[in-house]
């Protein structure tokens, strides 16, 4: 199975993904992979990975922290795996020295239906940057493309979407 | 409680005034309110707004969505739904967004109805 989890800043998305893997990895006795894909930056960084750690802290998971090329990435076994988050990995393959630069859309596809095929069920977190009506810089507004696009294909190609709103899950796909 | 969220000119506001039977006596404004006033009012409009001057001037926050739910358990809440855009270069914006959705988050858990209001309509997302 693999769902697509999208909602704003704040929204409660990654309880409800984190929920959502936990549920599948008890039913079927699953390994449980949390690929974590932010970077932490300063102090703020720091926090907001801490305050991540804390919520998924003696829920079992195993965290793998990738930043980029995902497609290197070779999970210790199968299981379940919750990817969060793309808006973290889009703006790394596009700015990280090592990353994907024009290429990310592709990589970011790449590297997910690589772990999509060597897992059994796959949870991924992206993240609504669209609706805020501003006009960016070149670079920001490629940026939102990029993610936007990746959005998209995976939506297309996921089981399930769904969008959180102050907590509560709104099925978009099933 | 009830909550009310959707983006900005939406609709809420006439949206939560007619299916709730709201005038204008029963409603605390979170840009110009007191601090005390939505614990009192029936209706809490531009909760966000009360939400940004709270933390301009360094307010305690923790406590307030359970304060609310306590104190003013029929109340309905019509906020901003403000966390789906690139996230803010000022540290200030980006604090605002976030307290705003976790409080928002808090409330839904608790509240009877959450209403999503697009275009001025209304979808009840969560009822009890």
């Amino acid at each position: 199975m693999f769902v697509l989890i999208t909602g704003g800043s704040g929204s409660g998305k990654s309880e409800y993904a984190e929920n959502r893997a936990v549920m599948l990895s008890k039913k079927e006795s699953l390994l449980l992979y949390y690929i974590a894909t932010m970077k932490p930056f300063g102090e703020e960084g720091k926090r907001r990975v801490e305050r991540h750690r804390r919520l998924r802290s003696g829920k079992g998971f195993f965290t793998i922290e990738h930043y980029v090329n995902l497609k290197q990435l070779i999970l210790p076994g199968e299981g379940v795996v919750l990817l969060e988050c793309l808006s973290n990995l889009t703006a790394n393959e596009m700015f990280e020295p090592e990353g994907a630069g024009e290429h990310t859309p592709e990589e970011i596809m790449d590297g997910i239906r690589q772990i999509r095929s060597s897992s059994r069920h796959l949870i991924v977190v992206t993240n609504d940057i669209f609706s805020d009506g501003i006009t960016y810089d070149k670079t920001t507004e490629q940026y939102q493309r990029y993610l936007g696009r990746v959005n998209r294909e995976l939506a297309r190609e996921a089981d399930e979407v769904m969008e959180v709103v102050c907590g509560i899950p709104l099925q978009l796909k099933k | 409680m009830i909550l009310i969220t959707g983006g900005a000119f939406q609709g809420k506001k006439a949206y939560a005034m007619e299916t709730f039977s709201l005038d204008e006596s029963m409603i605390a404004d979170g840009e110009s309110c007191s601090w005390e006033d939505i614990y009192k009012a029936r209706g809490i409009f531009h909760f966000h707004s009360y939400i940004r001057r709270a933390l301009e001037e360094g307010r305690e926050l923790k406590t307030l969505a359970k304060d609310l739910i306590q104190r003013n358990p029929e109340a309905v809440i019509v906020v901003n739904e403000l966390g789906s855009g690139v996230v803010p270069i000022d540290a200030f914006d980006r604090n605002y967004r976030e307290t705003t959705g976790r409080i928002c988050c808090e409330l839904a858990k608790k509240a009877r109805e959450v209403h999503r209001v697009v275009c001025g309509i209304g979808m009840v997302i969560k009822h009890d």
